[in-house]
């Protein structure tokens, strides 16, 4: 058994919610199922969690401060240490880290949760967008996807037959995963036969749209050794932003998701499997070069967010993801990528490890 | 209960955004018919920025040259079914836009009949609003081609310095089948509680979860909440007259601690008590009325009378807050 420095940090426990379309809970209700799901995993109790930080949206819930509704699932009596961000909940994880590395708390729980089912989500993406330039214009998710799509087509980064590729492969490997929302046999032909969403998009580009939430629990190595035979180790975990207008990028490249690799150490050593937020399918080879990843790497095995696309959870889920590949799969070490803004714009990259 | 309501809200948004001397010289010079980029290093930048991306270096309103009105399509996507939020109410095409002798693309909508006209390459200029306020949407849309179409009148007299941006979003919320239980209860006039299995609070009905044990809670946990308690906080409201305030007098909102229950109905109203009389402690009793019974409507709470039992003299109960 290898040793681990105090600050080393592991993954000792997470729960994913079904994913589906339109949930009858409210966020606090799907919040108690995987806060209570991921203490279990971990075998621990409330009351052994020092900090909580959760990642949800106001915007997508409907309700300015939402979170603090949130904060009954986490059965916060006696009061705890707590956290949010209005980020992914991947970002929430990296908060957490930081905390845990002041080494003062021994036990961290991540959330990320959102049920976009609450607003069209056309209208609520513009509101987050550079308010003088691009949200009057209404801007949305899709319209900024397509946009890098073809500078991507254009560039011959990738060809429309690539992305339907990309899009079957990820619903044949989501008939595995029993949290997926859309999985199954698909013809590429047949795929690309259909009528564009957002030309030069195709319905089998885009995500669905999702209600789920995700938690994670997280503990420094001594705490962890004790409460887990098998703890998951964050080798690496970084973040980068570039600028918000996609108009003042080059969209062939993702500089933020190089930078977030090289400090998260990914070169280090191999990677076996990589789960990526590639919420369109044109995304996955720009983002896996970005990442420097050889073509032996397995890309989002769990059909990754073609599949299933809870906003403000999605990129928790691809860490919980990449953590069950390794106390689940055998594997050795693996990779979690998240992001968030138009185009690709801000980027975190989580390196794990097993003993 | 087998099927779920939910309510809908559209919440507004009607922010109004000072501009600073970068944005608010580029949105004046819209209402001019012209724009404006940014040089920034060996660049110009359009829109311009107030900081260059590269080294975050100021950049200064000196800097700002004109750009376009023409210029190149650098991506394009067809919108063929618009949102509420979009520019045009037809289908059209958002498309990253390099304007003649700037170096970056600006993001805005095309307006051509469908996706055929539309290519990578291709060379549009402005189409103008007659009037403009020093907006974005002061374009209505680009169009193919090299002259500026629209347009007309004056610029703005004076410096644009402020922008208004008015976006609304509608939410539907599913209704909880605890929140309809509590609120089928309540018209029968009745209050429904819910008993925590591991510490024994009880909470109004309406939540489906301990918040201290984060334990879910459902129909087998309910039990019937008393209909006295004691106020533990109160308020009086000095009424402000603005739309929708009925009140004219001062009045009375209180919080009551239900009997045997940590149940704390907050703001509630008061019955027969005078404002001078209410108080921390004073017993209280809920008051139903019937009247829209007969139109098939639910049993609805008044509020609260004084029942005359002596006060609860607890020191503890204003802290009593939820």
């Amino acid at each position: 058994m290898a040793t681990h420095p105090p600050d080393d940090i592991a993954i000792i426990g997470w729960h994913v919610s079904p994913m589906i379309r339109r949930t009858e809970l409210t966020e606090a209700q799907m919040l108690l199922e995987v806060v209570n799901g991921a203490t279990a995993h971990a075998g621990i109790t409330n009351a052994d969690v020092d900090f909580t930080c959760a990642g949800s949206c106001d915007y997508v819930a409907g309700q300015a401060f939402s979170f603090v509704q949130n904060i009954d699932a986490f059965g916060a009596w006696p009061p705890k240490r707590d956290s949010h961000v209005e980020m992914d909940g991947a970002w929430a994880l990296y908060e957490a880290w930081v905390r845990l590395l002041v080494g003062d708390l021994d036990v961290a729980l991540v959330t990320g949760s959102g049920r976009s089912s609450t607003a069209d989500p056309d209208i609520v993406y513009p509101m987050e967008m550079d308010p003088y330039y691009l949200a009057p214009l209404g801007v949305d998710a899709m319209s900024f996807a397509a946009l890098q799509a073809r500078v991507l087509l254009d560039g011959g980064v990738v060809t429309e037959r690539q992305m339907a590729e990309i899009a079957a492969r990820c619903r044949r490997d989501a008939r595995a995963n029993p949290h997926a929302q859309v999985a199954g046999d698909f013809d590429v032909d047949a795929l690309l036969a259909e009528d564009y969403v957002r030309e030069p998009l195709r319905r089998h580009d885009l995500p669905p749209i999702t209600d789920g939430a995700c938690a994670v629990v997280i503990a420094r190595a001594d705490k962890a050794r004790e409460l887990c035979e098998n703890p998951v180790w964050i080798r690496g975990l970084s973040h980068c932003a570039e600028i918000h207008y996609a108009g003042l990028r080059d969209l062939r490249q993702a500089e933020s998701i190089t930078r977030a690799a090289k400090a998260a150490g990914v070169g280090d050593a191999p990677v076996e499997v990589a789960e990526l937020q590639t919420a369109f399918t044109h995304e996955e080879p720009l983002v896996a070069a970005a990442l420097g990843l050889g073509a032996d790497v397995v890309v989002n095995p769990s059909g990754g967010p073609l599949a299933a696309n809870p906003i403000m959870a999605t990129g928790l889920v691809r860490i919980a993801e990449a953590a069950r590949q390794i106390r689940d799969e055998g594997r050795h070490r693996t990779l979690a990528h998240s992001t968030s803004g138009p185009c690709l714009q801000q980027n975190l990259v989580c390196v794990l490890e097993g003993e | 209960m087998t099927t779920t309501r939910s309510v809908e809200a559209t919440i507004r948004f009607p922010y109004k955004r000072s501009l600073g001397p970068v944005m608010g010289a580029f949105m004046t010079a819209l209402t001019e018919q012209r724009f404006l980029g940014i040089r920034s290093g060996e660049r110009v930048l359009c829109p311009p920025r107030e900081w260059d991306p590269d080294t975050a270096a100021d950049l200064s309103a000196d800097d700002l040259v004109e750009v376009g009105p023409a210029g190149t399509v650098e991506s394009w996507t067809w919108v063929s079914s618009p949102s509420a939020a979009h520019p045009l109410d037809h289908p059209f095409a958002f498309a990253l836009i390099r304007l003649d002798g700037a170096d970056t693309a600006l993001l805005h909508a095309v307006d051509v009949a469908s996706p055929d006209a539309l290519s990578t390459g291709m060379r549009v200029a402005p189409r103008w609003k007659a009037e403009r306020v020093g907006h974005i949407t002061d374009v209505e849309a680009f169009v193919p081609g090299e002259v500026p179409q629209g347009g007309g009148g004056a610029g703005a007299e004076e410096p644009v310095t402020m922008m208004d941006y008015d976006a609304a979003i509608t939410y539907t919320t599913p209704v909880t089948r605890n929140e309809m239980r509590a609120e089928a209860a309540n018209a029968e006039g009745r209050f429904l509680g819910l008993e925590c299995p591991a510490c024994a609070r009880v909470y109004l009905g309406g939540r489906g979860f301990c918040p201290i044990d984060a334990l879910e809670l459902g129909p087998e946990h309910e039990v019937e909440l008393s209909q006295r308690g004691t106020i533990t906080n109160y308020t009086i409201i000095e009424p402000v007259q603005y739309p929708g305030q009925t009140e004219t007098e001062p009045f009375a909102r209180v919080h009551v601690l239900l009997d045997g229950s940590d149940v704390i109905l907050g703001y509630q109203p008061v019955v027969e008590f005078p404002v001078g009389d209410v108080r921390i402690g004073a017993r209280v009793a809920a008051v139903w009325n019937d009247t829209k019974v007969a139109s098939g409507g639910g049993i609805e709470l008044d509020g609260w009378i004084p029942t005359g039992e002596p006060d609860d003299t607890d020191p503890n109960l204003v802290n009593r807050i939820c």
